[in-house]
Order: structure tokens, then C-alpha cells, then sequence
């Protein structure tokens, strides 16, 4: 008697512990911590920063309703209003994971945006570089920025925006670098001024060619052509090869820059190193104040020289010089054979107040 | 029949005494398990596993749920968090063992990257050293001597960043230089062969 009145005890005691598990829970409670996972991997700490906190929130206070229902005997737990608050909780979750995802895009849109409007600004700092022959000064900041947009496509590409946007603070740096050394090159071709002084140097040459009926020379630097004037108009135009720093007006000896200003030829050589060459007057009168001004200004090594040497000769358009000007050979035949010694030659950067380097500068 | 009522009370005394006696909070695996899992993130876990380390951490968070729980119970049962617990635990020691392998694969990857960088940025300098020199220069040479030099430059950030152990980030600042070194390169020969054809 005793016995089976133990054996019902302990039964019922096994009954209440192990066979009495009580209703499961609710799947959305499970669902809920798995979107909690899948925020954390959208990023929602830096895309939805108040709406995770809310959502880790929620669902704390979720859990806590839950280990409150668990805590009743199994009986009497009713997991219904755990369902409709994870329910909840759940659409919370859904509305911050369209708000990341809508966030993302904008950023991504932004990224990809800023990186092409420096890839465009590279290319035309590049394109001016280029035709100035000043690539050696801007081309080490380039390059670097270059190397830092190909890191921001691949950030851009993984979904890394704040990584990219951190990133691309660096890029104006290298940019406004490269468009600082060669400025000072460029604004020369978009000074008015300058220009208007290198108008009236053409003028006067075509105007002497006009009133002696001769030929003359006008160079443009910027356009990279050689025009041959015959009685005031032009007869031929050639293209060109200026020196390495040819954008630039010649100062001193070594400077490899082509020098600006009205020159004759004194000599014609039909034979020279590169085939054929017309030797100018340069240094002329203004090219020895221009020297000796910039020397008092401490602007040239103390001890160069002015230089010389200057010609119109063949061996090639595409190469570059020490600051002569360089024609193809069968061109530079044609200009030997018309031109005399005494022919004027007048160099200047541009006659054109809209010319391609003043175009790009506005572009930048 | 006293007797027998009085002995029933007693087992049922008994049999709860037992069960809510044996219940003991289990502070010793949850310090374990703590400890376990802060090892592996100082190895480096949420850098070289960040997704497993979150799953760890989430795991630690439900197995403290479920210790409230049965705090808050009459009959408290911590097997269940006691086995999650481990389950933490064992994870973790795991995660931490396997992050030294991982580590050493970004490095190596990185390496790989910054040596193929090196070759490619000395293959583009040994190209240059052949490109002709003086008056009669093909234009842009100067400028792709100038692209070079930054080349150069950026693979010493590179080794920075390798010190550093910024193993990811160097792999990619490594394998945009290897790109660009190439471009370099090809644009090197272009010119050249434009040269030799003159």
C-alpha cells in the first residue's frame, strides 16, 4: 500500500518534470532572433543605427515577456500575446531592413557618382597634362589617385560605403596636388592678356609678310602647328613637336622650355642631326632682358647660361626637344626650300582666347 | 495510516529538496564560456571570423536567457543552459584555434599580392630604363616615368600597412598597384614599338 502511494508520488512528480512540456513556442520568437542576425549583417550598426537599437530593444523586451511565460507552469502558459508581440517586433525588423537597404543605395549611388566625377577630373588633368608635355609634374599625384579609386570601385563593389566615403576624402588632395603643378603652365593660355600680347606679336608678322610680300612663320604652341605666311596669308600649316617643356616660355639654357617671342631665321642647315635645321635668333633683345630680369629674381640656378640653338628642324612631330621645334622630315623639306634666311618666325603659346587649354581649365 | 501519510510528505519533501537543491546556478560555465569567447576575439576573431564571433556572442546571450529562466523558477533546471554553455565554450576555444590559420592565410595573400605588385612595378621601371632618352624622347615616357615613381611610393604604403598587420587592406592597395603597373607597362611598350617604327 505504502509502495504504490510512493510510486504515484513519484510519478506524478516524473509526470509534472518530463512529460509535461507544454505547448512549443511560437516560431516568430526564433524568426525574431534570426532577423536580429540579419540586420547585424546588413550593417544596420551603420545604416539604421536607431532603428537596430529599437529593434534589439524590442526584442529584449520580448524575451523577457517570454522567460515571464515560461516561468508559469505549463499548464497555464499562454504564448499567444509572445506571437503577436514578435509579430511586431518582426515587422519592426522587416521596416529597418528596407530602410538599410534604401540607405545603401543612396550611399552606393553617391559613391559611384564621386567616382566617376574624379575619373572624369583625372582624365581631363591628364588630357591638359598631356598637352602641355607637363605629365612628369602631375602624373605621381594622379597615378595615386587613381590607385585609390580602383580601391573605392572594389570597397563600392562589396558594399563598404563608409569604408569608400572615408576613402575618397583623400581624393581631392591628389587632384588639387596635380592641377597645382601645372597651373601655373596652364593660366598663361587663359590670360587675356597674354594672349592679347601674343595676338598682336601674329599680327605684326603677318602684317610685315603682307606690306614686304615675304614669307613669314607663326608658331602656336597650343595647337602644335607651324604656319607659313605668304604676303600677309597663310599658304601652309604644319604640325609640330615643341620642347619637353614647351608650354612653357624659354628662360634659361637646359630648361628644355620653347621659347616665345619674334625671331628670324639666320641660318639654314641642310644637314643636321635631326636632318634638316633652321637656326632662329634666339636669345633676341627682349629674351636677354626677359634673362637677366628673372636672374635678379633669383627665378633661374645662379649659374645658367641663357642658352641657344633654337631651330625649326625634321626628325620628327612626335618626339619631344629641347625646346626647338620638331617637324616631320618630307614636311621639313617643303619648308627648307621656301624659306630664306631672314624669314621672321614669330612663337607664341596661342592666338586663341578659347583655345583647348583654356576650354579644359573651365572643365576642371 | 498516519504513519503512511507522514512518509509520503516526507518523500515529497524529500524529492523536492533534491530537485531544488541540486539546481545550482551555473556561474562556473558561464565564466568559462565568457572567457572562452573574449579569448578568441583578442586572437582576432572579429576580424578574421566576424560572423562566427557574433554567433557566439548571440549564442552566450540566449544561454544567460535561459539561466533567467530557471532563476525565476520553483523547480530550476540549468541543464539546458549548462549544455549551451559548453556549447559556447567548446565553440570558442575552437574559433580561437582556428584563427592563427587564418590569420597566417590573410598575410600570406597579402604577401603574394605585394610581391606580384613588386614584380609588376620592376618589370614597368626595367621597361622604362629601355625607353629612349634625350631630345627626340617620345612625350609621355616622362609622365609614365612620373606614374612609376608613384607606384613605388604606394607599395611602400602597402608594406606599411602589411606592419601594421592590415592584411586586407594591403592585399587591395596591392592588387591595384599590380594593375596599374601593368597598364604602365603595356603603355611603355606602346610607346617603344611607336619609336622603333620610326
Amino acid at each position: 500500500m505504502i509502495n504504490s502511494a510512493i510510486k504515484t508520488v513519484l510519478l506524478l512528480f516524473l509526470s509534472v518534470l518530463l512529460g509535461c512540456e507544454g505547448a512549443p513556442l511560437p516560431p516568430e520568437v526564433m524568426q525574431a532572433e534570426t532577423r536580429e542576425h540579419d540586420l547585424w549583417k546588413a550593417d544596420a550598426e551603420i545604416y539604421a543605427p536607431e532603428d537596430y537599437k529599437q529593434y534589439k530593444s524590442a526584442l529584449r523586451n520580448g524575451k523577457d515577456l517570454l522567460a515571464k511565460e515560461k516561468k508559469r507552469f505549463v499548464w497555464f502558459r499562454d504564448y499567444e500575446p509572445i506571437r503577436t508581440e514578435f509579430r511586431h517586433i518582426l515587422l519592426h525588423g522587416s521596416q529597418a531592413l528596407q530602410e538599410i537597404e534604401t540607405q545603401k543605395q543612396i550611399k552606393s549611388r553617391s559613391v559611384a557618382d564621386q567616382i566617376a566625377f574624379f575619373q572624369k577630373r583625372i582624365s581631363t588633368i591628364r588630357g591638359l597634362s598631356s598637352l602641355i608635355n607637363e605629365g612628369k609634374v602631375s602624373c605621381r599625384s594622379l597615378t595615386k589617385a587613381e590607385l585609390l579609386l580602383s580601391e573605392l570601385c572594389l570597397l563600392n563593389q562589396r558594399g563598404q560605403y563608409v569604408e569608400a566615403e572615408k576613402k575618397l576624402k583623400s581624393l581631392p588632395h591628389y587632384t588639387a596636388r596635380a592641377i597645382e603643378a601645372i597651373s601655373p603652365i596652364l593660366n598663361r593660355y587663359a590670360d587675356a592678356t597674354h594672349i592679347r600680347k601674343w595676338r598682336d606679336m601674329v599680327n605684326d608678322t603677318v602684317n610685315l609678310s603682307k606690306e614686304r610680300g615675304i614669307h613669314s612663320i607663326v608658331v602656336s604652341k597650343v595647337d602644335k602647328k607651324l604656319i607659313l605666311y605668304h604676303k600677309g596669308a597663310p599658304r601652309k600649316t604644319y604640325e609640330i613637336g615643341i620642347g619637353t617643356n614647351g608650354s612653357e616660355d624659354k628662360l634659361y639654357a637646359g630648361d628644355r622650355a620653347t621659347p616665345e617671342g619674334k625671331y628670324y631665321i639666320t641660318k639654314k642647315m641642310s644637314r643636321s642631326r635631326y636632318y634638316k635645321a633652321l637656326l632662329i635668333n634666339y636669345p633676341n633683345d627682349d629674351d636677354r632682358r626677359q634673362f637677366t630680369a628673372a636672374k635678379k629674381k633669383g627665378l633661374i640656378p645662379k649659374y645658367a647660361g641663357i642658352g641657344g640653338l633654337i631651330e625649326i628642324h625634321g626628325g620628327g612631330k612626335s618626339g619631344m626637344t629641347y625646346g626647338c621645334i620638331g617637324m616631320e622630315n618630307d614636311q621639313m623639306d617643303e619648308l627648307f626650300s621656301i624659306v630664306d634666311v631672314g624669314t621672321p618666325v614669330t612663337i607664341v603659346g596661342t592666338v586663341e582666347y578659347d583655345n583647348n587649354i583654356s576650354s579644359a581649365i573651365k572643365r576642371l | 495510516m498516519r504513519r503512511t501519510s507522514v512518509k509520503l510528505l516526507l518523500v515529497a519533501l524529500a524529492l523536492s529538496v533534491f530537485l531544488i537543491g541540486c539546481a545550482k546556478k551555473p556561474e562556473t560555465e558561464i565564466n568559462n564560456a565568457k572567457a572562452a569567447l573574449d579569448s578568441a576575439i583578442q586572437e582576432g576573431a572579429e576580424k578574421y571570423a566576424k560572423e562566427e564571433a557574433k554567433l557566439l556572442n548571440d549564442d552566450l546571450t540566449a544561454a544567460q536567457d535561459e539561466i533567467k529562466v530557471q532563476d525565476e523558477k520553483f523547480f530550476k533546471n540549468y541543464d539546458k543552459a549548462k549544455e549551451m554553455l559548453a556549447s559556447v565554450q567548446a565553440k570558442a576555444d575552437s574559433l580561437k584555434a582556428e584563427i592563427p590559420a587564418r590569420k597566417e592565410k590573410a598575410k600570406n595573400d597579402a604577401q603574394a599580392a605585394l610581391d606580384a605588385a613588386k614584380t609588376a612595378v620592376a618589370d614597368a621601371n626595367a621597361l622604362l630604363a629601355k625607353a629612349p632618352r634625350g631630345k627626340g624622347t617620345m612625350a609621355d615616357i616622362e609622365a609614365l616615368k612620373a606614374d612609376a615613381a608613384a607606384l613605388q611610393d604606394s607599395i611602400v604604403e602597402v608594406e606599411t600597412l602589411m606592419t601594421s598587420e592590415e592584411y586586407f587592406a594591403a592585399a587591395d592597395k596591392a592588387n591595384g598597384i599590380k594593375d596599374k603597373a601593368a597598364e604602365v607597362s603595356a603603355q611603355i611598350t606602346a610607346a617603344l614599338e611607336k619609336k622603333g617604327k620610326k
